[in-house]
């Protein structure tokens, strides 16, 4: 498909203009489900902005891709669940295993040798996952709000089930199966008003309620218990593998994922950790240049390693 | 009301490389210099609920080209607040205008004026037109040109059975509950998405004024009739651009299709703008205020 083409795809599905448009783009198919990548730019070397959650789609790295694509190649993919990917339906399609094995068909997909992994939130499970199980593809991670149990969540995300019906709807008792096919739009105004805490994140906000209503609650219920199959353990053993560079990114006042866990992820990999002042969950949305340098400061400190 | 807040200023972009303060009739009036190129643009005050910080989107960019002139207008920023309404009557403001090109040794300038500093550009044009190079008029709240919006018809002096919508465009609902008032008006000057910073910042401006200063700026403005500033429009003999956003509920788009049609000017409707299109739509604006002033070429030289 050309770029013109993609931008008039685009349009027809009412997408917004885009700041760029890809170069290139495709699909790989793994058992069956369909995953949709996009390539940028032709610099050196290829960065990796990996999905996270199937909440949102790769449209949450708009502020990221015009300007690396300025310098380096870049590699987007929509998660399995959203976007112009496949919807599979079952918690297993869903485990971070699958979405490591998706973002591997990708790169082999685009002729990616290597590249510098970027991936947020929950991202961080599987860029972790690709790095340790294929150490000659991955010349560095950031890991940016990492979602990763190596410290205690926030305590008033730890009081309500996800599974039962309960008799409140009010605050964090929304992140609930129940709720969620009840009001899956009140649940997402909550989420996100609690991932884009910073003043006049309306835009922000807007966007990602956008890019969620893009997945249906059902298969939203499958992707949380998907990522449930996550045990501690076993990615603290993971941690432990990976041998490249790290550079963790986590706001101070990130109110899905505790700043801790973000400093715990750059204790565990020897990474460097930088704390954004005043941010929530998305800094690479509602900070963007400085997310931006940071990235490109950390691609640029690979020198050597990376040619 | 405890709605005194001591303004601690925001960061900004660029820093003045001058300022001082002009004085008439014992009131004075502070202004700001930036850059130095040529011409040199004076961006007016508009009404004093807000003050010159209106322009901070602009004056980074105009003045890497030219040298800028702002001032806050008598009632708000670090201007005086005189305590009677006849100190804010419309020639007031244009006084203070020239008095400022003056004090900045300015002989000649390009002015801009937002909203009532439309008015005071146009004024001031057809009053002193060997000191004005060239006018843009951005969202002018020039009266009676064209019709006001409909729901602007409350009686500003009365007391009203209501507080609803515009009928908070009252002087007792103002000295009643400012703050309110400040967020409503706020909240109908910016109807783009996504204002709420645009909205922030004028409602901290105007809590560095009070409802009574406001209530003054309002009774001292006599409004002019429509012959009156028709033949004002007609005696400027600059140039003119007109911008105004096409969704400005405060002042209709009407008002500066007229504004451009009987000076002969420029109309730039600003699609969904409100009717501050310099603070939400800054990028377009900057463009069309410094392709007019180089339009103005071997004029300005």
């Amino acid at each position: 498909m050309t770029t013109v083409q993609a931008r008039q795809a685009g349009r027809a599905a009412g997408e917004q203009t885009r700041a760029r448009y890809p170069d290139d783009e495709g699909h790989v198919e793994r058992e069956g489900v369909r995953v949709f990548w996009e390539r940028y730019g032709d610099g050196e070397p290829t960065v990796f902005l990996l999905p996270t959650w199937s909440i949102v789609h790769a449209r949450f790295w708009k502020a990221q891709i015009p300007y690396l694509a300025r310098h380096f190649r870049v590699v987007t993919f929509d998660g399995r669940g959203n976007g112009r990917s496949d919807r599979p339906e079952g918690a297993a399609a869903y485990s971070e295993r699958e979405f490591a094995a998706d973002a591997l068909a990708v790169l082999d997909a685009t002729a990616t040798e290597r590249a510098v992994l970027v991936s947020l939130s929950c991202g961080a499970l599987w860029s972790t996952l690709l790095a340790a199980d294929h150490p000659g593809r991955v010349d560095g991670i950031v890991y940016i709000g990492p979602a990763v149990g190596l410290a205690p969540p926030h305590p008033e995300r730890a009081v309500h089930s996800f599974f039962e019906p309960l008799d409140t709807d009010e605050g964090w008792a929304r992140y609930n199966r129940h709720y969620w096919l009840r009001d899956y739009r009140g649940f997402l105004q909550y989420f996100f008003s609690r991932c884009l805490t910073e003043p006049h994140s309306t835009k922000q906000q807007e966007d990602c309620v956008a890019w969620a209503l893009e997945i249906a609650p059902e298969t939203l219920i499958d992707t949380e218990q998907g990522l449930l199959l996550c045990g501690l353990e076993s990615f603290e053993r993971q941690c432990r593998r990976l041998r490249c560079p790290v550079l963790v990114v986590h706001g101070d006042e990130d109110a899905i994922r505790p700043h801790a866990q973000g400093a715990a992820l750059a204790a565990a990999t020897g990474g460097r950790l930088v704390t954004l002042a005043g941010a929530g969950h998305l800094p690479q949305a509602r900070d963007p240049v400085k997310v931006n340098l940071l990235i490109r400061e950390f691609v640029e400190s690979l020198g050597g390693r990376v040619r | 009301m405890t709605l005194t807040t001591t303004a601690r200023e925001q960061t900004r972009a660029l820093y003045p490389d001058q300022q001082g303060s002009i004085e008439r009739d014992g009131v004075r009036v502070s202004w700001e210099r930036y850059g130095s190129g040529e011409p040199t643009l004076l961006l007016l005050p508009a009404w004093s609920i807000i003050h010159s910080r209106q322009w901070k989107a602009q004056i980074p960019y105009l003045a890497r080209h030219y040298r800028v002139v702002t001032f806050d207008g008598r009632g708000n920023g670090r201007s005086d607040r005189p305590s009677v309404a006849e100190a804010y009557d419309d020639a007031e403001f244009v006084a203070d205008a020239v008095a400022v090109l003056d004090a900045t040794g300015t002989g000649r300038a390009v002015l801009v004026g937002l909203s009532r500093g439309g008015r005071w550009a146009v004024e001031l044009a057809a009053a002193r037109p060997e000191r004005v190079l060239g006018a843009v008029l951005i969202d002018p709240a020039i009266g009676f040109v064209a019709p006001p919006h409909p729901w602007w018809t409350q009686p500003f002096d009365e007391e009203l059975d209501t507080d609803e919508g515009w009928a908070k465009w009252n002087r007792h609902y103002w000295l009643r509950h400012y703050l309110e008032f400040l967020e409503f008006f706020a909240g109908e000057v910016f109807p783009e998405l996504h204002s709420t910073k645009q909205i922030e910042d004028m409602v901290g401006w105007g809590l560095e004024t009070t409802a009574e200063t406001l209530v003054l700026t309002q009774l001292g403005s006599q409004p002019a009739s429509r012959e009156e500033m028709e033949a004002i429009l007609g005696r400027v003999r600059c140039p003119v651009l007109v911008v105004h956003g096409d969704d400005d509920r405060v002042r209709p788009l009407a008002i500066g299709v007229a504004a451009a049609e009987l000076t002969g000017g420029t109309l730039v409707a600003i699609e969904g703008g409100g009717h501050c299109p310099q603070a939400r739509h800054p990028v377009r604006v900057n463009l069309c205020i410094r392709e007019f002033v180089e339009s103005l070429g071997g004029r300005v030289r």
